[in-house]
């Protein structure tokens, strides 16, 4: 599994607010992936979870730097929460959705579906590789209107599996489309490892086939993940077409909480993953190196935690209090079509 | 002033197109080889419009309905040309599952307006890929609407409404009803999705069934018309399924035969035969009789002439529930 960032060309444009709002929305993410983790662990949410754990850093750097008009696909690792967060989805509504309650974004209906089009982040589907079609038509519908908005498309190295992926680094190179290919590559695809799967152990590497330009990041390393996000972001905004960023992440659980952590016929090594969590954790990393640089103190630090673990609380507070929604079947048939 | 000419089913479809793109920016058309125009309903569009409005596809069935899909989330109301609705099954799960879904599983929030064509039928010896009319598969899953004209008057009501649906709406058209011309009037009209028109009246029998099988039931309608009074009803739309108007025709006729091009098994006709028992049993003089294509591939060569239901069929089913 190689964590070194190769080829990444990327140069340091953080401001310190930059790295403080980053540092920031990575500290809620992952507070908010162990609240996910409590409310299924207690038997609470009514479908399944994928948990972030140490993978988020990629996915908090993807959201933080977007404008609300910029569309999103947001990964399914800890189903999107830090994408969205990040982004300033206000996601209390997607907790309770994993509820099942009334005041779920999908009304209670989904049990896992985002709906925020009202935040450019439209919906998605269970059916890995779906992303890639629909985020086509985002960056269509920017260069079609004029626009300067651009797409961020997360997923997984897994995605990269399906035709789909290939079907849109075709036609969004061929359109010159706003559309930012962020692959969170943690090297396993639920049970079956990349390299069992992919003939290239960097899936970045596809793109040059159709002219698109990549980076290839440290996925753990926060700030680095950033500098890739600005400047994808920059490129996509500026014109200049899709862009390719790869980020090596790490898988250091099951795949979907109560799943098999399997790698192929065999068990992952949980001492492995033990090491990655006491010397790979993004959380560990940024807040070492923050210290460090004089961007953020001690006290600020546990002040931010602070402030996560209150959001947390508040949000399963309110999703626990909001009703279970049991509408009638011919509620739901009313709601089939758009009027 | 009103003026009605008679033009071709194709030219019908290519001024609903063209006239919903006058009126709307946001309308816009992607498909395989359509700058070209493959079929005469694209033919020239270009050339109005311009490249940015009339956009050619690769081979990407997934990608370009996802561009569809993406384009309609993002407010633009997308016609996306297939150019044979069997090339549909290439992006399954973007027709069949998430077209449909978008709206329900996401709280009946936002509207997902994007209509997609695509030509099918039996009859033009090219076999099944070709010919396969998938509305059965269609209806199956829920939250995607489907019609499919047999006059040039209908086709361009249907297009028409189909753009400005605020759903996924699959317009299917029928490639042996291409050239065939009729009547269309010259002021703007609509023909909303889901109500059914009665082509012939009659008090004997209703047919059910739609597309080139209307005019086979027309056919097969005056070849007893000295016998027997049919009544021939074109659905227009199987989703929404205008069941008030079989009713109705049936309440008058107490038969029904129900004229389906599509393969026979789990199809449109099976539903309309199990609607037609739960719904109005007691109507009814005789059992539902199904004429459809046999439970078998489409077959290419001199066959499908006779595989498809033909007049004789039609005609044959119509004597055995009116005996």
């Amino acid at each position: 599994m190689p964590t070194k960032p190769r080829g990444a060309s990327a140069q340091e444009t953080l401001t310190r607010d930059h790295k403080r709002l980053l540092y920031r929305n990575l500290v809620r993410a992952m507070t908010l992936d162990r609240m996910m983790m409590r409310i299924i662990r207690a038997g609470k949410m009514v479908g399944f979870y994928h948990e972030g754990g140490i993978a988020l850093a990629p996915g908090v750097a993807a959201g933080t730097f977007l404008r609300r008009d910029d569309a999103m696909n947001p990964h399914y690792r800890a189903h999107g929460i830090a994408h969205m967060i990040a982004k300033g989805v206000d996601i209390q509504s997607y907790v309770a959705e994993h509820m099942g309650r009334v005041d779920g974004c999908a009304k209670g209906r989904s049990s896992f579906h985002v709906s925020y089009p009202e935040d450019h982040i439209f919906g998605w589907s269970a059916n890995i590789g779906a992303n890639f079609p629909p985020c086509i038509g985002y960056g269509f519908a920017a260069r079609y209107r004029s626009t300067d908005q651009v797409v961020m498309n997360c997923s997984g190295d897994g995605s990269y599996q399906e035709g789909r992926a290939h079907e849109a680094l075709l036609m969004t190179a061929n359109w010159h489309l706003p559309v930012i290919f962020w692959c969170e590559n943690n090297g396993i695809a639920q049970s079956s490892a990349l390299s069992d799967l992919f003939p290239i152990a960097d899936i970045s590497r596809l793109a040059a086939g159709y002219g698109i330009p990549a980076l290839m990041v440290d996925g753990q390393d926060l700030l680095a993940c950033g500098e890739a996000a600005l400047a994808a972001i920059a490129h996509a905004r500026a014109g200049k077409g899709p862009i390719f960023v790869e980020l090596k992440t790490l898988r250091s659980q099951e795949h979907n909480v109560g799943g098999l952590n399997n790698e192929g016929a065999h068990t992952r090594d949980p001492a492995l993953m033990q090491k990655w969590r006491d010397t790979r954790d993004p959380l560990t990393l940024a807040t070492a190196r923050l210290l460090k640089d004089q961007v953020l103190t001690e006290a600020e630090v546990a002040d931010l935690q602070l402030e996560a673990d209150r959001e947390a609380a508040a949000i399963e507070v309110h999703c626990e209090a909001s009703p279970k929604a049991t509408p009638s079947i011919d509620e739901l048939m009313a709601g089939v079509y758009a009027p | 002033m009103t003026a009605i000419r008679e033009i071709s089913l194709g030219e019908a479809m290519k001024e609903a197109l063209a006239e919903e793109m006058r009126r709307d920016d946001d309308v816009f058309l992607l498909g395989v080889s359509i700058r070209a125009g493959t079929f005469l309903h694209t033919k020239g569009l270009v050339e109005e419009f311009g490249e940015r409005r009339v956009l050619d596809t690769p081979l990407s069935e997934p990608g370009g309905v996802g561009t569809a899909f993406g384009a309609a989330q993002e407010g633009l109301r997308p016609v996306l040309d297939f150019m044979y609705a069997g090339f549909a099954y290439f992006a399954g799960s973007e027709v069949f599952i998430q077209a449909g879904q978008y709206h329900f599983l996401h709280g009946s929030k936002h509207p997902l307006p994007m209509t997609l064509i695509g030509t099918c039928g039996v009859g033009r010896r090219v076999a099944n890929e070709h010919a396969t009319l998938p509305y059965g598969a269609l209806i199956h899953h829920p939250g995607i609407k489907v019609c499919l004209p047999s006059t040039p008057y209908d086709a361009k009501g249907l297009l028409k409404a189909a753009i400005r649906d605020n759903n996924p709406v699959f317009f299917l058209w029928h490639t042996s009803l291409m050239a065939l011309k009729g009547p269309v009037p010259t002021d703007e009209y609509i023909v909303p999705i889901g109500v059914a028109d009665v082509k012939r009246a009659g008090t004997d029998v209703t047919v059910l069934t739609s597309g080139l099988q209307v005019h086979h039931s027309l056919k097969a309608a005056e070849a007893v018309s000295s016998e027997i009074s049919v009544e021939v009803i074109d659905v227009r739309s199987f989703e929404p399924f205008d069941l008030p108007c079989l009713l109705n025709s049936v309440t008058k006729t107490t038969r029904l035969v129900v004229v389906d091009e599509d393969f026979e098994r789990g199809g449109f006709a099976a539903e309309i035969a199990a609607q037609m028992m739960e719904h109005g049993y007691d109507l009814l003089d005789a059992p539902v009789r199904r004429v459809c294509h046999p439970h078998m591939p489409v077959p290419g060569g001199y066959i499908d002439a006779y595989s498809m239901p033909t007049p004789a069929r039609i005609e044959a089913a119509i004597r055995d529930v009116c005996r």
